[in-house]
């Protein structure tokens, strides 16, 4: 993890802070921070967003490839993600530094949408049982400040919702099977969102949890619960983490505060990426232009 | 590549530039706020992103300590998802290396190393898109990084690539013109003093036309840096005004 | 039973979608104003200040071949022969006595490394420093072995720049009560440029809070500090719970500096103040919106110029 280090009395400060319902920039503890998306930020992948929430800076690139099904899975495609940790994050990214935390993050999306009910991995199925798309999601970490499960997932959602593959037209020869991949950008389809999950991160800070917590505020963590949340409010995948131990009734106050606040999570983002999609091709690209 | 035409009979590129037109060209500095500097840049379609650490206390093992300078460390990678066909792995293949090692070089010549001694700078390049010229992109980004940072160097460092076609040099190449087999020459200059810092030659090219190739690499890193001089003026104009420094 | 339960569900989102604030960047207007003219005096590196030798060669600069050249990109500064020209934002370029806030980096012998933002790490001597107790005593070998109990890592200090060593690095001292370990409060690291050069960079704020802004570019903020009884050189820490208040307003003002920072403007007592004014019209949580720091930091500004010093 990249951690700060703090004095005790700067934790004592967090802790009591959290206490109170105000933290270090006045947010209550379930409030997350300013978060900004955008997608199609990268012309050369099937689908790309960028998120930033606070400091923390998440590109995702998705490219569509097609590839053989996997033998217990025939009539299914695949995805996978890759973390990657930009060092332009933190030198201590630099070289393999940031590989354990990076395996980290991918571990915890293959296990959240790891959920036959929150994204169907038959639509990705071209010719059964000998070809499927790959969906590679490649995520590239390029600032931390605090809380890179949501965002990330954040900006893989943004980014599925973006990708569009193109369509296939399988045409049965005298049993030769022949491919057509069209190459109009237009002729694409769109992935069936609607239900995947968003990550939701509750931090035990004290005797309380808070949402999004900030790097100062990781610090001060001594366990934390990580899960996965649909629209819905369907818990996809659950994980504690760190080196502390939660009361079996606090973890239950977490999950609730957790699928609560993954709700609204989830529809504020698909709210805005319909937004965006709505003003359409007339907003221009900024990117990292500002 | 057959049946693609480099250079039409009208004189046009692939893409449709003249010979001697740079692609577009557009950057901002100051991009991110952990880092001390950053920038990004974008030339056509090839996108890099670079942050600078530093001057800092050397980190880690002591031997690395240089008494009398600093020690410029550099990290060349790519988005998994930047070329064309997915990349497997962003750094740590052959390729990458190399181009670390040349941005260490060509920043070492560049920065006035022994003003900071005894500590590090950290030159951090990440290839967000690539179309070619990734090299000259991420030399271009790093300066302006450097610059952001408040990191003395002697002049601005301006790379630019250059082929050779139909008996016309070409400037600033794309992908296609990269893979197309012809010759390329990569220069990086220190352009107000004219210095070829940096200089690279793939591909086979006749001993009379060399000049005229690297005229052009080297006319290019001009274009560029009288570009990148106009972000930085405009940028520490912008700046400074809200600053009210000039009082 | 059931649609009891549905409308609760409504009722809960409806609550709850205000904590999340999901913007799309194309909404966010465009922040560039329009081109400003070029200042005068603006160099890059690699321009020549000057070919008359009469000058002297000072910061961001560099002589070659009799002429004067800029190794950094920002304005030009004469101070009678000597030229300098100071870039936008640098690591932090220490002189003899500014006041710095640094965190404890590592335990030495005899020594304190200390991180504030400069080039190198800063030294902290064991002879420094103000013992508990205050009054001046010799160094016995007890204190070279109490020193983690006095300052360990990851503790922050407040200190004078004491001198330079040859290759830059800093030597702080603790040695006036004002100075010393700090307590309970908040760290904001922004450019050290930003911070202008005043006769005291302690302020009692009257909106409650004290701040320190470290010349580094570390600004501390924390409850009033009662002159009289805490000076102590910070060995004994208050770690009592803070008001809530109290908390609001450090809250608040640590929001102002950020914005002040993200809006390149530069931080002295009566800006951050102004700043502060500013923000009252909202809560605390709006103030980190960009559109309610542009707006606070334009009133702030405004103010400024019509009556600031």
């Amino acid at each position: 993890m990249v951690d700060v280090q703090l004095s005790d009395a700067e934790k004592v400060f967090i802790l009591h802070g959290v206490q109170d319902n105000c933290r270090e920039d006045g947010r209550g503890c379930e409030d997350y921070r300013h978060l900004e998306i955008e997608t199609s930020v990268m012309s050369n992948t099937n689908g790309s967003a960028r998120v930033r929430l606070a400091n923390t800076d998440i590109l995702v690139g998705v490219k569509a490839e097609l590839g053989t099904p996997s033998p217990e899975k025939l009539n299914k495609g695949r995805i996978e993600f890759f973390v990657d940790c930009s060092a332009n994050a933190t030198p201590e990214f630099e070289g393999r530094g940031g590989e354990d935390l990076a395996t980290d993050i991918s571990n915890m999306l293959y296990r959240a949408y790891d959920c036959p009910n929150c994204f169907d991995l038959q639509q990705l199925c071209v010719i059964p049982d000998q070809q499927c798309w790959i969906l590679y999601v490649d995520i590239l970490l390029l600032e931390c400040g605090g809380n890179l499960f949501d965002a990330t997932s954040l900006a893989v959602k943004a980014a599925l919702f973006n990708t569009s593959i193109p369509t296939v037209t399988v045409t049965k020869d005298e049993g030769v099977v022949d491919l057509e991949i069209s190459d109009d950008p237009y002729d694409v389809q769109r992935l069936d969102m609607k239900s995947s999950p968003c990550i939701v991160t509750l931090s035990k800070v004290g005797h309380s949890h808070v949402v999004d917590a900030s790097q100062k505020e990781e610090c001060c963590t001594l366990a934390r619960l990580i899960m996965g949340v649909t629209e819905k409010g369907t818990i996809t995948a659950l994980k504690k983490e760190g080196s502390g131990s939660l009361d079996p009734t606090s973890i239950e106050d977490m999950m609730e505060t957790g699928r609560r606040v993954g709700e609204s999570l989830n529809k504020c983002l698909m709210d805005a990426l319909a937004e965006e999609e709505r003003q359409g091709t007339k907003k221009k690209s900024l990117g990292f232009l500002r | 590549m057959a049946g693609l035409e480099l250079l039409s009979d009208q004189g046009f590129r692939i893409d449709g530039r003249r010979p001697h037109e740079l692609r577009k060209i557009q950057c901002r500095l100051g991009v991110f706020n952990q880092a001390d500097g950053s920038a990004y840049i974008e030339q056509g379609n090839t996108k890099v992103l670079a942050a600078v650490y530093g001057p800092h206390e050397i980190r880690g093992s002591r031997s690395k300590v240089l008494h009398d300078k600093v020690l410029v460390n550099c990290q060349y990678s790519m988005a998994t998802f930047s070329t064309g066909e997915r990349k497997r792995r962003p750094r740590g293949d052959r390729k990458s290396q190399e181009m670390t090692m040349h941005l260490q070089q060509t920043f070492d010549a560049a920065i006035q190393t022994s003003l900071y001694p005894r500590s590090q700078i950290d030159i951090f390049v990440e290839v967000l898109q690539s179309d070619g010229g990734n090299y000259c992109a991420s030399v271009n980004a790093s300066t302006l990084a450097l610059i952001d940072a408040g990191i003395a160097l002697r002049d601005y460092v301006c790379a630019c690539s250059s082929s050779f076609v139909n008996d016309t040099p070409l400037t600033d190449i794309n992908y296609l013109e990269e893979s197309s087999g012809s010759p390329e020459i990569i220069a990086a200059t220190l352009p107000k003093s004219e210095q070829i810092v940096f200089l690279e030659m793939n591909g086979r090219l006749h001993e009379d036309n060399l000049s005229r190739v690297t005229d052009m690499a080297v006319k290019g890193c001009k274009d560029i840096h009288d570009i990148l001089d106009q972000v930085v003026r405009d940028h520490v104009s912008e700046v400074s005004t809200v600053h009210g420094w000039e009082n | 039973m059931i649609i009891t339960h549905l409308n609760l569900g409504i009722l809960l989102t409806r609550i709850w979608r205000s904590m999340v604030d999901v913007r799309i960047a194309g909404a966010r207007s465009s922040t560039k104003p329009n081109v400003s003219a070029e200042i005068s005096n603006l160099v890059t590196p690699g321009d020549v200040i000057t070919a008359d030798t009469g000058f002297m060669r000072g910061h961001g600069t560099y002589m070659e071949d009799e002429k004067l050249y800029a190794s950094v990109a920002g304005v030009v500064e004469r101070v009678n022969k000597l030229i300098c020209v100071k870039p936008l934002k640098t690591r932090y370029n220490g002189e003899i006595g500014d006041v710095v806030i640094g965190r404890i980096l590592e335990v030495g012998t005899r020594r304190w490394k200390v991180d504030t933002h400069a080039k190198l790490d800063s030294v902290l001597m064991l002879s420094s420093v103000n013992l508990p107790g205050g009054e001046l005593r010799r160094r016995s070998e007890e204190d070279e072995k109490m020193m983690r109990h006095y300052l360990k890592e990851g503790d922050l200090i407040s200190a004078e720049v004491q001198s330079l060593f040859s290759d830059g690095a800093l030597s702080l001292h603790t040695r006036s009560l004002k100075y010393g370990k700090l307590s309970q409060g908040q760290l904001v690291s922004i450019s050290p440029s930003l911070i202008k050069r005043r006769k005291t960079h302690f302020h009692n704020l009257p909106c409650g809070a004290s701040i320190i802004l470290g010349n580094n570019g570390y600004v501390w903020i924390c409850p009033t500090i009662n002159e009289e009884v805490e000076q102590t050189g910070g060995y004994e820490q208050n770690l009592e719970p803070i008001q809530k208040s109290d908390r609001e307003v450090i809250a608040r003002l640590r929001n102002c500096v950020l914005a002040l920072a993200e809006h390149k403007m530069m931080l002295y007592d009566t800006s951050v103040l102004y700043t502060f004014e500013a923000s009252l019209r909202y809560s605390v949580k709006e103030t980190v919106k960009p559109e309610v720091m542009a707006d606070i930091i334009e009133v702030a500004q405004q103010r400024l110029e019509r009556e600031g010093t």
